[in-house]
């Protein structure tokens, strides 16, 4: 155990460091700890800026550094992918405004994928290509192997019926990573393929809804009739779920740096905010604030020795607690935000509320956390039956 | 940051694990609230280690989770976390005695609040284990340090019939020496977290033998482990469980390495372990139900440990006030 990475290492991150003081665009240091892309850019989805600040990312090698050059990284080990998380969450430096393609997609191709498929993984990375997930359903959320979205089987191609929901990024991506039910009378997991479907193809409706936070994000997407060619199949025919489950990523191990980060980010807000409060003298304030400090420093430990089992190859059961702990954690710094300002607490008017709604607006959109992409509950049963061994529910 | 363990560490967990299973059965526990002797064959075993105190606390630390984890009564926590240490900051000639295992000692630094900071009350509180060490260190205002072989002494009792703590007075008599001020409050500061470890410890025990029962107890035809209710209050267990053990490692790393971090380091570690260590005495109970309520379970043994060393060396709240004087 040692506090300190070695020499090499950290040469890494000087050379990181240069980059990012050259190449970094004010934009892309945002600073914010709260809500996603669309809420922080006045609604716009995907700016100009931040396209092309991607591409320079993965041009210069530092858009996922543990992977190849021609993949946008530089071939470095697991420490120093670790290192490169770190140093972007604490300069709170945004790489991309869509994880999807480069995040899941990306790795999936890479696992799963046939030659040609595999060739699209670059444009997924730099961000030339926008990617959405169509997993979610009207009737499969976390029970995501009840999909009914359905695909005939032919033999050139695949014909699609049905609807996702909550598809981020949908009003803008030119491709669906998008999973379908091919064999209707298998048992439901076993029934389940993935398919790449372009946007563009006839027969694609996308209906956009808007967040809580009241600005576009997600949609819904209906497909009728429509002809993906069978190419378009990832993995084997009715092997879908097998993806589902997530390919071993590059990154999977350093996921929590960066909510870690977050979270450390709005408690010192949430100081501050105590100082301009005048409350900061206020001893339950005080143990409050305390207390979620307390919990954050624990996490970030907890992250840091689950990445030690992770690089000494076994499973690190840490990172099953880390996005749970995380994301709840984030929804009471929040509160505990809007508590600090009394009778002001929902208050988002920029010149009476504090911070532009800050908190406020900061604890609705904490909640997409505690839902997406498995719930804080679904989290639970994972840690129980997977981690604890505990046996599954009747 | 690395917490890989080396091949040494592992090393001491492993040594750590095996003794303390083999030495320290419950049946010794319950041995020991009729008599404290019966934890002196324990001691001998544990003589061996006592140079763990004057090395790494990240060593040392791995070596009393695992006597955490069975609740070992006896004088090794006072010696190796508090008495050893003291002795070596301070250059007392008892250190390499001390060492060498042939001699035993605790310390009394908290007055009638209970709280480890130098003072000048007459009477020493919270010192563990008096009885039967050979030395009691009293450091007093200013500071000074003056060690005694015996002091008048009264048990006070508490819910843990595992470790045993004393009222020490402080006789005109002692001859006291300046010590540094920095050297006391790095003492106190590893002892803390020494104790933490511990606590995690007992946390993992109290844990285990939550979710065997759980795998194991049938109701309504199932596992009462495949409730949901049971589930879900296990995996919050384990995510208390599993932040209290990093953050221990971490602080004993800070203190080792002298890192900035440390003072906040140290209070994170003792807040949450004690967060960690409450939570699975009181799940714990709950999930076991009525066989949970008796004397003849060991779960309250642990439970009772947990407890008493939440208290000990500044509780979770009094760490939390600490740390929030560091935030703001
Ligand atoms: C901001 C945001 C972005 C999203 N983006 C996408 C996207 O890009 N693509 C996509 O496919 N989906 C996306 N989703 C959908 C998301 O994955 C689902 O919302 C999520 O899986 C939960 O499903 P649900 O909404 O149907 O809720 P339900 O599954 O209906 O859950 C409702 C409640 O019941 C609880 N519950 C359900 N099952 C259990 C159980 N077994 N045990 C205990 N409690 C249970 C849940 O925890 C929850 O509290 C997004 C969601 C959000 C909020």
């Amino acid at each position: 155990m040692q506090l300190a990475w070695s020499p090499e290492d950290e040469a890494f991150r000087a050379e990181l460091v240069a980059f990012l003081d050259e190449h970094v665009p004010p934009e892309a240091a945002g600073g914010f700890d709260y809500a996603d892309a669309a809420d922080r850019s006045g609604g716009e989805l995907l700016p100009d800026w931040a396209r092309a600040w991607q591409a320079t990312l993965f041009d210069h090698g530092w858009m996922i550094p543990g992977y190849p050059p021609e993949l946008g990284g530089r071939n470095c080990t697991p420490v120093q992918t670790l290192i490169y998380l770190e140093e972007m969450a604490s300069r709170r430096v945004l790489r991309s405004f869509h994880f999807p393609g480069y995040a899941i997609v990306a790795p999936s191709l890479l696992e799963f994928g046939t030659e040609a498929q595999r060739e699209i993984v670059p444009a997924a990375i730099r961000g030339d290509t926008v990617w959405c997930i169509g997993m979610s359903e009207p009737n499969a959320g976390s029970d995501l192997a009840g999909l009914q979205t359905r695909a005939e089987v032919h033999d050139d191609r695949f014909v699609i019926n049905g609807q996702k929901v909550w598809t981020s990024y949908a009003t803008i991506a030119q491709k669906c990573f998008c999973y379908v039910r091919t064999d209707p009378t298998a048992p439901k997991h076993r029934g389940i393929s993935t398919v790449i479907v372009d946007m563009d193809t006839p027969g694609i409706e996308i209906r956009p809804l808007r967040h809580l936070s009241g600005v576009g994000g997600f949609a819904e997407v209906f497909f009728t009739d429509v002809e993906v060619p069978r190419e378009n199949l990832v993995g084997e025919l009715n092997g879908g779920w097998r993806i589902t489950q997530g390919s071993l990523a590059h990154e999977r191990a350093g996921l929590w740096v960066d909510g870690v980060a977050r979270l450390e980010t709005t408690i010192e807000g949430l100081v501050d905010l105590a100082r301009r409060r005048g409350v900061d003298r206020d001893a339950t304030v005080r143990r409050r604030m305390a207390e979620l400090y307390e919990r954050a420093a624990s996490l970030r430990a907890l992250g840091y020795k689950g990445f030690a089992s992770f690089a000494q190859g076994s499973s690190a059961p840490e990172h099953s607690f880390m996005k749970m702990a995380t994301s709840e954690l984030s929804k009471e710094c929040f509160e505990a935000g809007m508590q600090l300002q009394g009778a002001y607490g929902a208050v988002v008017d920029p010149d009476r509320g504090e911070e532009q709604g800050r908190w406020a607006l900061g604890f609705l959109t904490s909640f997409a956390g505690t839902i997406a992409g498995g719930s804080a509950e679904i989290q639970r049963n994972i840690i129980a039956q997977r981690v604890l061994g505990l046996p599954r529910g009747t | 940051m690395d917490f890989s363990l080396t091949g040494h560490q592992q090393l001491v967990q492993e040594t750590a694990r095996q003794l303390f299973t083999r030495e320290c059965p419950t049946t010794l526990l319950r041995g020991h609230i009729e008599d404290p002797a019966a934890s002196d064959p324990l001691w001998r075993h544990l003589r061996e280690f006592t140079p763990l105190g004057d090395g790494p606390l990240t060593d040392l630390c791995l070596f009393l989770e695992e006597a955490g984890h069975v609740a070992a009564p006896g004088p090794f926590f006072a010696t190796t976390a508090l008495f050893a240490p003291l002795l070596a900051a301070t250059g007392d000639e008892r250190l390499a005695a001390t060492l060498a295992g042939d001699t035993t000692g605790t310390v009394a630094i908290a007055g009638t609040d209970g709280i480890w900071l130098p003072n000048n009350d007459p009477v020493k509180t919270f010192v563990p284990e008096a009885d039967r060490v050979d030395w009691v260190a009293i450091v007093a205002d200013g500071p000074v340090l003056g060690v005694v072989d015996s002091p008048t002494i009264r048990q006070v009792h508490t819910v843990d019939t595992t470790r045993r703590f004393f009222e020490v007075d402080v006789e005109p008599d002692v001859a006291f020496r300046a010590i540094d001020a920095d050297a006391v409050e790095a003492i106190v500061q590893r002892a803390t977290v020494a104790l933490a470890a511990e606590m995690v410890g007992t946390a993992r025990r109290l844990f285990e033998l939550t979710l065997q029962y759980a795998k194991e107890r049938v109701q309504f035809d199932v596992p009462i482990g495949s409730f949901q209710a049971i589930q879900h209050k296990l995996a919050d267990m384990a995510l208390d469980l599993e932040r209290a053990t990093s953050a221990v490692q971490y602080a004993a790393m800070t203190v080792d390495a002298k890192d900035a971090d440390r003072t906040r380091a140290v209070h994170v570690a003792k807040a949450a372990a004690g967060a960690a260590a409450k939570r699975a005495a009181k799940d714990g109970i709950q999930i076991h139900g009525g066989i949970g309520y008796t004397w003849e379970h060991d779960l309250h043994l642990f439970i009772r440990r947990a407890y008493a060393s939440e208290y000990w060396l500044g509780s979770s709240e009094w760490h939390r006030d600490r740390l929030a004087d560091l935030l703001f």
